[in-house]
C-alpha cells in the first residue's frame, strides 16, 4: 500500500517535471526565433539612425547619468573620469555618495575640485534619506559633474536622490563601478527619438563581463575572457540572458526587467511612480513592473525596449562565495517583487502583462529553482526507494543536457555573427567549453544561491545586499603572451 | 520503447549541435575571408580615386581600365554585396571631399559601375533596401530622383518615408516646406531633428516665405518642426509662433515650445504673455522649466508674479519660487511667507485642539 503511494507520487512528479521541462524548452525555442528577429531588425534600423548623425544634433533629449557610490574609494576617481568622457552632446553626471564610510567623498572633492553649493530650496519629489550637501566642480571641464552627499539609504534611495536632483528628460541609472561604452548614450537614446505612437518608458542594453580585461582611463582597452571558470561561465550566461531572453521579450514588448546596472528611464514617469522601491533588493525588476502597471493604469501606449549591443561592462563575481551571495540577493529580490505585485497574476486589466508576462516570471523565473531543487530531492528519495529506471534517466539527462548545450551554442552563434567582441577561434572555443561545463559546475551553485534566498524569505531570515567584493579595474592584469 | 525514442532524440540533438558548430565555424571563416576581400576592394578604389584626382603627368584617366580593375576585384552585378560595399565607399569618399575634387569624383562615379544601382532599389519590396536606396541617392547628390522621393514621402514604412523626407529637404531646401507640414503620417522627433539639421547645414539662409506659409498647418508634428526651425535659425521676429504653443494641451507640443522658447530673449509684452500662459500649464516639471526661463530672461524680478506663485502654487513651485526670491534679494518676502505658513498651521492646530 505504502509502495503504491510512493509510486503514485513518483508518477505525478515525473509527469509534472516532463510537462514543466517541455514548456520551458518550447519557450526557449520560441525565444531563439524572436531574438533572432529582434537582433536583425535592430541591425537594419541602426543603419538609418547612425550615432554620427545624433552626435551633431542639437534638439536631442538631455540625459542625466546617476551613479550611486558606496565605499568605492578604490575605483571612484577612475570611474568618474570614464563616466565624464562619454560621447553625448548634453549630459550631466550625478554621483550619489550614499553615506560611504571610506574616503570616496574626499577623493572626489580633491580630484574634481568640488565645492558645496546652496541647496536650501532643492525640490525632492521622491522622499529620500537626508541629503547633507551638494557639490559642484570649480573646474570648467567638470561642469557637468554634481556630487550629492547623503546619509546611507541603499542603492535605490541613492538613485532616487539623483532622480530628484536631475533636470533632464531622461535619466540613466548605472553603478559607479560600471564601464560604459563611449557611444552608449547615443545608442540608448535612439528608441526615444524614433518612437511616435508609443512612449518609451525604459530602455536597457546588454551588459558584458570585464574581469581580467584591460581598462585604461576608464575605457576598455582590450577585452579578454576571464581567466577563471566561474566568471567565464557568467560571460556565456549573460550572452544567453541578454541576447536570447531580453531581446525576445523586447520583440513582443514584454520586457519587465531593465537591469539596475544600466537602464535609461523617462524622468517624469519615474517621479510619477515615486522612483525605486527602497524596501526591496530587486529594485530594478520591481521598478520595471511598477512603471508598466502605471502606464497600463493611465492607459498611455508604452514600450520598454532592449538593445542587443553590449554597452556597459561590469565585474562579475570571481569566487563561489560572492556568486552565491549575489544570486541569493537576486532571488530575494525576485521573491519580494513577485509578492508585491501578486495582483497582476492572470489579471486581465493589465492585458499581456497580467495574462502572460507576470505568470511566466512566476512559473519559470521564480519557480525554476524550486522545481530543480525538488527534482534533485526526488531523485535521491526515489533512488533510495528503487523507483528510478537508470537507463531511461541517463538518456533523459543526456537529452536535456544536449538541449542546454544547443541553447548556449545558438546564443554564442548569434553573438559571434553579430558582434565582434569575442572573435578569435580560441575565445569561441573557450566560451563553448564554459557553456558545456556550466550544468555540472556552475548551475548547482546558482540553484543553491537561489534556494538560500527563498529560504531566507520563507523563514524571515534578515539579510541585506551583502558585500560584493570586487578587484577593481585599476590593477591591470599581467599581459598574456 | 522509451529508451529507443530517447536515443533517437539524442542523435537528433547531436546533429543539431554539430550544425550549430558548423555555422559558428563557417561564420568565422567567412568573416575572415570577407574582410580580406573588402580590403582588396577598398585598396583598388582608393587607388582609382587618387589616380583620377591626381593623375600622373601627361596621363589621362582611362575609364575602361578603371572598369576592368573594379571587375577584377569582384564589382559585378552577380555580387551585390561587393557592389553595395563599393557604393558605401563612394559615399564615404564623397562625404570627406569638398570643392573641385568633389565635382570630379561625382563625375567619376557616374561613369563607373554600378549604374543606377541606388535608383533601382526604390522599386524593391523590402523596406530596408528601399530606404537604403533613398539614402544613397541623397548622400550621392543624385537630385534627378527628387520626384521619386516626393512620391515616397508618405510611405507606410517609417524608415522609407523618413529617408524620403530627408532627401526632399536636401534637394529642395526651404521649398520642401511646401510638403513637409502636410504629411499624412506622424513625424518622429528624429525626423524633425534631421530635417532641421539638414536645412541648417545646406541652406543656412532662411527662406521666410516658405516657412511662414507652413504656419497654417494644424498638425502637431508640423507645429513642433516649425518651432525647432525658428529656434535653430534664431528667428526672433517669429517667436510669437512658439509662444502660442506654450500652454498647448498636448504634452509633446508644450515640451517642444518650452524647449524652443528658452533660446530667445523676449520683449516685456511677450514676457507678460508667457506669465499668463504659465498658469494654464498642468505639468509641474514643465512649469518649473518655464519658471527658470522666466527668471533667467527677466531684467528685474516681477514681485507680484512670484508672490502669487509663492502663496498659490503647488509645493514644488513654491519652493522654486522661494529659491528665486531668496537668491535675488527678496529674503524678507520668503521669510514672511514661511512665517505666515507657520502661524496659519499653529492657528489651525489650536482650533483642532
Amino acid at each position: 500500500m505504502e509502495i503504491d503511494l510512493y509510486y503514485y507520487i513518483y508518477l505525478v512528479l515525473k509527469y509534472f517535471f516532463l510537462f514543466y521541462g517541455f514548456c520551458l524548452i518550447a519557450l526557449y525555442f520560441f525565444a531563439i526565433l524572436l531574438s533572432n528577429r529582434s537582433v536583425n531588425r535592430n541591425k537594419r534600423k541602426a543603419r538609418f539612425l547612425q550615432v554620427n548623425d545624433i552626435v551633431s544634433a542639437t534638439d536631442i533629449p538631455s540625459i542625466t547619468l546617476i551613479a550611486p557610490a558606496f565605499n568605492e574609494g578604490r575605483t571612484i576617481v577612475e570611474n568618474v573620469k570614464s563616466l565624464l568622457s562619454l560621447q553625448y552632446p548634453f549630459y550631466d553626471l550625478i554621483i550619489v555618495n550614499d553615506g560611504s564610510t571610506d574616503n570616496t567623498l574626499e577623493l572626489l572633492i580633491d580630484k574634481y575640485d568640488l565645492e558645496p553649493f546652496d541647496s536650501t530650496f532643492i525640490t525632492q519629489p521622491i522622499p529620500t534619506s537626508t541629503v547633507n550637501k551638494i557639490y559642484r566642480s570649480r573646474k570648467l571641464q567638470y561642469r557637468q559633474l554634481t556630487v550629492i552627499d547623503k546619509n546611507n539609504g541603499g542603492k535605490s534611495d541613492a538613485n532616487n536622490a539623483g532622480i530628484n536632483f536631475a533636470a533632464t528628460e531622461l535619466v540613466l541609472c548605472t553603478d559607479a563601478d560600471c564601464i560604459i561604452e563611449q557611444d552608449a548614450l547615443l545608442k540608448m537614446v535612439r528608441p526615444y527619438l524614433e518612437e511616435f505612437d508609443q512612449e518609451i518608458v525604459a530602455c536597457g542594453a546588454a551588459i558584458g563581463i570585464i574581469n581580467d580585461s584591460i581598462v585604461k582611463n576608464g575605457v576598455v582597452e582590450k577585452l579578454r575572457l576571464p581567466d577563471r571558470l566561474i566568471p567565464m561561465i557568467q560571460v556565456v550566461e549573460y550572452i544567453r540572458a541578454f541576447l536570447l531572453g531580453r531581446m525576445a521579450w523586447s520583440e513582443i514588448n514584454g520586457v519587465m526587467l531593465v537591469s539596475g546596472a544600466f537602464g535609461l528611464y523617462a524622468r517624469n514617469r519615474m517621479i510619477e511612480v515615486n522612483g525605486f522601491n527602497i524596501h526591496t533588493v530587486g529594485e530594478d525588476l520591481e521598478l520595471g513592473i511598477r512603471l508598466r502597471k502605471h502606464m497600463e493604469e493611465i492607459k498611455v501606449p508604452y514600450k520598454m525596449v532592449y538593445l542587443p549591443e553590449t554597452l556597459c561592462w561590469t565585474e562579475a563575481p570571481n569566487s563561489i562565495d560572492v556568486l552565491i551571495k549575489q544570486r541569493d540577493r537576486w532571488a530575494r529580490g525576485l521573491w519580494e517583487t513577485m509578492r508585491l505585485h501578486k495582483d497582476l497574476f492572470f489579471n486581465r486589466k493589465y492585458r499581456d502583462m497580467g495574462l502572460f508576462y507576470y505568470p511566466y516570471w512566476m512559473f519559470f523565473e521564480l519557480g525554476a529553482p524550486i522545481v530543480e531543487f525538488v527534482g534533485f530531492l526526488s531523485l535521491i528519495v526515489f533512488t533510495i526507494l528503487g523507483l528510478i529506471n537508470w537507463n531511461i534517466a541517463i538518456l533523459l539527462f543526456t537529452s536535456v543536457y544536449l538541449l542546454g548545450c544547443i541553447f548556449s551554442t545558438i546564443s554564442i552563434f548569434i553573438y559571434v555573427k553579430n558582434f565582434k567582441h569575442y572573435s578569435t577561434g580560441k575565445e569561441v572555443v573557450e566560451l563553448l567549453l564554459a557553456a558545456y561545463l556550466e550544468p555540472f559546475i556552475y548551475h548547482p551553485i546558482l540553484v543553491l544561491g537561489q534556494v538560500q534566498g527563498y529560504y531566507k524569505k520563507i523563514f524571515g531570515v534578515k539579510s541585506g545586499w551583502g558585500n560584493m567584493d570586487r578587484k577593481g579595474f585599476q590593477a591591470l592584469p599581467k599581459e598574456k603572451q | 520503447m522509451e529508451a529507443e525514442i530517447l536515443k533517437l532524440l539524442i542523435k537528433f540533438l547531436l546533429l543539431v549541435l554539430l550544425i550549430t558548430f558548423g555555422s559558428i565555424a563557417y561564420t568565422m571563416l567567412y568573416r575572415k575571408w570577407r574582410t580580406r576581400r573588402l580590403k582588396l576592394i577598398e585598396n583598388s578604389f582608393a587607388n582609382i580615386c587618387s589616380l583620377y584626382l591626381y593623375p600622373k603627368p601627361n596621363e589621362k584617366p582611362n575609364l575602361i581600365e578603371i572598369q576592368r580593375e573594379l571587375k577584377a576585384v569582384g564589382i559585378v552585378p552577380s555580387k551585390p554585396r561587393n557592389v553595395q560595399y563599393l557604393i558605401d565607399l563612394m559615399i564615404r569618399t564623397q562625404r570627406s571631399i569638398l570643392g573641385v575634387n568633389y565635382i570630379k569624383l561625382k563625375t567619376l562615379f557616374t561613369q563607373i559601375p554600378p549604374y543606377g544601382a541606388s535608383a533601382s532599389k526604390l522599386n524593391n519590396k523590402k523596406w530596408y533596401i528601399k530606404a537604403r536606396g533613398i539614402r544613397e541617392i541623397y548622400e550621392m547628390d543624385q537630385s534627378q530622383y527628387t520626384r521619386e522621393l516626393i512620391r515616397l514621402r508618405n510611405n507606410k514604412n517609417i524608415y522609407v518615408r523618413r529617408e524620403a523626407q530627408i532627401g526632399i529637404v536636401i534637394f529642395l531646401g526651404w521649398k520642401s516646406l511646401r510638403f513637409l507640414p502636410y504629411l499624412k503620417r506622424q513625424m518622429t522627433l528624429w525626423q524633425q531633428i534631421k530635417i532641421v539639421e539638414k536645412l541648417n547645414d545646406l541652406y543656412p539662409v532662411p527662406d521666410l516665405k516658405h516657412l511662414r506659409r507652413a504656419y497654417n498647418s494644424d498638425r502637431p508634428y508640423a507645429n513642433e518642426l516649425i518651432m525647432r526651425i525658428i529656434r535653430k535659425f534664431h528667428l526672433t521676429e517669429d517667436v510669437a509662433y512658439i509662444i502660442q504653443f506654450i500652454d498647448n494641451p498636448k504634452f509633446e507640443t508644450r515640451e517642444a515650445a518650452i524647449y524652443c522658447i528658452s533660446s530667445f530673449l523676449l520683449s516685456d509684452e511677450q514676457l507678460v504673455e508667457i506669465k499668463e500662459k504659465f498658469k494654464n500649464i498642468n505639468n509641474t516639471e514643465q512649469q518649473l522649466l518655464l519658471l527658470k526661463y522666466i527668471q533667467r530672461i527677466s531684467s528685474e524680478i516681477d514681485l507680484s508674479f512670484y508672490k502669487d506663485l509663492l502663496y498659490n502654487g503647488n509645493d514644488i513651485i513654491k519652493l522654486s519660487t522661494a529659491d528665486i526670491l531668496w537668491n535675488n534679494g527678496f529674503k524678507e518676502e520668503v521669510q514672511d511667507y514661511y512665517y505666515h505658513q507657520y502661524t496659519q498651521n499653529a492657528d489651525s492646530e489650536s482650533i483642532s485642539v
